[in-house]
């Protein structure tokens, strides 16, 4: 019997999480691959997608309001990075949520939340999959955008992994607060489209900041997501993490704050469902 | 006080549900929201090789009571300790010493195969690698799924899919079983077999707690050791199913069907010593049926009475009415 099992095949608690992250990823893959029209669809979309914003760039010429500290930089470059990067604010938001409302749905939340698995397990590991394959997605986006001209050669990859795990720690407490709201209420909360909307008029994702009124900066100021586009368009041209300091800061802390109170949050919407008898209900 | 001896301790458990959900019910109730009591006071001891039944009507609160010791459901009051750890403190640690077979269907993931969501629920009970497959193989067999093994679960009958939920549950080997209906819309050679494996092998041979609900009045007195019968939320009578049956008299109900029915023969039988009631009729012209006090010499003096008689008895069957005579009155609050 291998050293990190003990009685009955069961693993020691850390390899034991890992196995269970793991299972989920597996069985979140399964179920996406089960429906294959919906998933090679996906592709396609992803390849009109950046056709459109491709001949609509066409329309607008290189400025130095898209480009990186002054830079000047095309429409196209500017647009392209930004939609790619704010996937990954969508799927923060929408993976988990859409977990809890699918088990609803299914049937498969009570069996699940009988196992002896943690809540945070449960939950953060049934992002695994969507960030997966968002990240596959995000890659074949510029790789197909970059075959139209995007260019990516002075990329500082260390700084673009780093905005985008602060990304994905920052949107997350967002998603997680989501799926506690649909174990409270049982449908499907604006969050979405709330998170989307103010990214693309205050974000940054179709224009830059500095052409809205100077109120509505300091709104802007405020998202993280307007830091992480900030973030990965100086990664993009080639920006170190230290010249990108007070937005991986500002990052850091919002993800330090909403995370734990995101977990309390949902640990909470269960405790309630428990008391309700709900935990099953949709 | 805890019992150490108890498996299972439910100590005065009392659950509500809301009744009414919204705004307008919330103000009619003077801002409380409106609740509907489930079990009340409900105390339970259960102990280790056990094999405790649950019976009641419809809505009398047996699923509740499983989800409450399965930490799916917290107590409004109350106490349930499984093996010393109590629910409400250490509800992840009660979870790897119980394993839940609920009687709904749509407790697996459709689009996947048996053996998929096996490998994901035994993973998440702490399972892997080859263990686990010799695992799902292992109670696959048990419930007699070798052959839907790789077959979508959307494809599975109601009774398969019961079948699988009980290969779930068994998976990681729990101490504890809690079955919701486990032979619910189940093949009679299967259920038997369902009840065969509960009684001589999980409690038998490996000396397993199980707490089974049912409907199904004999399957709880060939089975269970002892029985709590619920209603309205209440247990209205426990113990072990023979000590129940003398609580209604000690009476007993036997369809005798013969080739050729007297009414000499009957009022032979009418005269019998211990002999309460003996009626022609029933589902065949020549069957008698007869209530006798339970125990004694009085069916070997029935018989003798019968033979003596020179008729030919061509079957004979003892009848569920005395149980469900107990079920109807201990639900209906006429027998404590």
């Amino acid at each position: 019997m291998s050293a990190m099992t003990t009685t009955m095949g069961r693993a020691g608690p850390r390899h034991s999480n890992l196995r269970k992250a793991l299972a989920i990823f597996v069985r979140d893959a399964r179920l996406a691959l089960s429906y294959p029209m919906s998933f090679w669809l996906s592709w396609i979309s992803i390849a009109g997608q950046v056709l459109a914003f491709y001949f609509m760039s066409k329309l607008i010429g290189p400025s130095k309001t898209f480009g990186f500290e002054g830079h000047e930089s095309s429409y196209f470059d500017y647009v392209i990075v930004n939609l790619a990067f704010v996937q990954f604010q969508t799927v923060a938001i929408q993976s988990f949520q859409r977990a809890i409302r699918s088990d609803q749905m299914l049937g498969t939340l009570e069996a699940v939340l009988a196992t002896p698995t943690s809540l945070p397990l449960i939950v953060l590991s049934s992002g695994l999959w969507a960030f997966a394959l968002t990240a596959v997605e995000v890659a074949v986006y510029l790789g197909i955008a970059s075959t139209l001209g995007l260019s990516l050669v002075h990329t500082n990859l260390a700084t673009a992994a780093v905005f985008l795990l602060l990304t994905v720690a920052c949107m997350s407490p967002v998603g997680v607060l989501s799926a506690a709201s649909i174990m409270t209420f049982k449908q499907l909360g604006p969050t979405n489209w709330v998170a989307n909307g103010l990214a693309m008029l205050l974000g940054g994702v179709l224009f830059p900041v500095s052409k809205l009124p100077v109120l509505l900066q300091g709104v802007s100021w405020m998202l993280p997501i307007t830091h992480a586009l900030n973030g990965i368009r100086g990664a993009v041209n080639g920006a170190t993490v230290t010249q990108l300091a007070p937005d991986a800061v500002w990052m850091v802390v919002c993800a330090v704050v909403l995370l734990p109170i995101s977990l309390f949050a949902f640990a909470a919407a269960v405790r309630r469902a428990k008391l309700d008898g709900t935990l099953g209900h949709y | 006080m805890s019992d150490a001896s108890a498996m299972i301790e439910c100590t005065d458990v009392t659950k509500s549900f809301p009744n009414a959900y919204g705004l307008v019910a919330w103000l009619r109730h003077g801002g409380a929201t409106p609740r509907r009591i489930a079990l009340e006071d409900v105390s339970l001891r259960i102990r280790p090789r056990q094999l405790f039944g649950l019976l009641g009507p419809n809505g009398a609160g047996k699923t509740t009571m499983l989800k409450l010791i399965a930490t799916l459901s917290l107590p409004d009051r109350g106490h349930i300790v499984v093996k010393g750890i109590d629910t409400a403190v250490d509800p992840d640690a009660v979870k790897t010493q119980v394993g839940l077979c609920t009687s709904e269907e749509r407790s697996f993931y459709f689009r996947l195969t048996a053996r998929e969501n096996m490998e994901f629920f035994g993973a998440l009970a702490g399972l892997g690698g080859a263990f686990l497959a010799k695992r799902i193989n292992e109670v696959i067999a048990i419930v007699d799924l070798q052959d839907a093994l790789d077959r979508r679960f959307d494809t599975f009958s109601s009774g398969m899919r019961v079948r699988l939920a009980l290969a779930r549950a068994l998976l990681a080997d729990p101490t504890i079983l809690l079955l919701d209906e486990p032979t619910r819309g189940v093949d009679p050679i299967h259920a038997d077999a369902v009840r065969r494996l509960l009684r001589e092998e999980l409690v038998g041979r490996q000396g397993k707690t199980v707490v089974l609900t049912t409907n199904i009045l004999e399957e709880a007195w060939s089975v269970c050791d002892r029985v709590a019968i619920l209603s309205q939320g209440k247990v209205v009578a426990e113990g072990a199913p023979a000590e129940l049956s003398t609580q209604i008299g000690g009476r007993v109900r036997y369809a005798i069907t013969f080739d050729r029915l007297s009414q000499d023969l009957i009022e032979r039988v009418r005269a019998l010593n211990g002999v309460l009631q003996a009626d022609a009729g029933g589902t065949h012209a020549e069957t008698l049926t007869v209530e006798l006090v339970a125990g004694g010499r009085t069916l070997t003096e029935l018989l003798r009475t019968i033979g003596a008689n020179g008729t030919t008895v061509l079957g004979m069957r003892p009848l569920d009415d005395g149980l469900l005579e107990l079920f109807r009155l201990t639900t209906q609050g006429k027998l404590r």
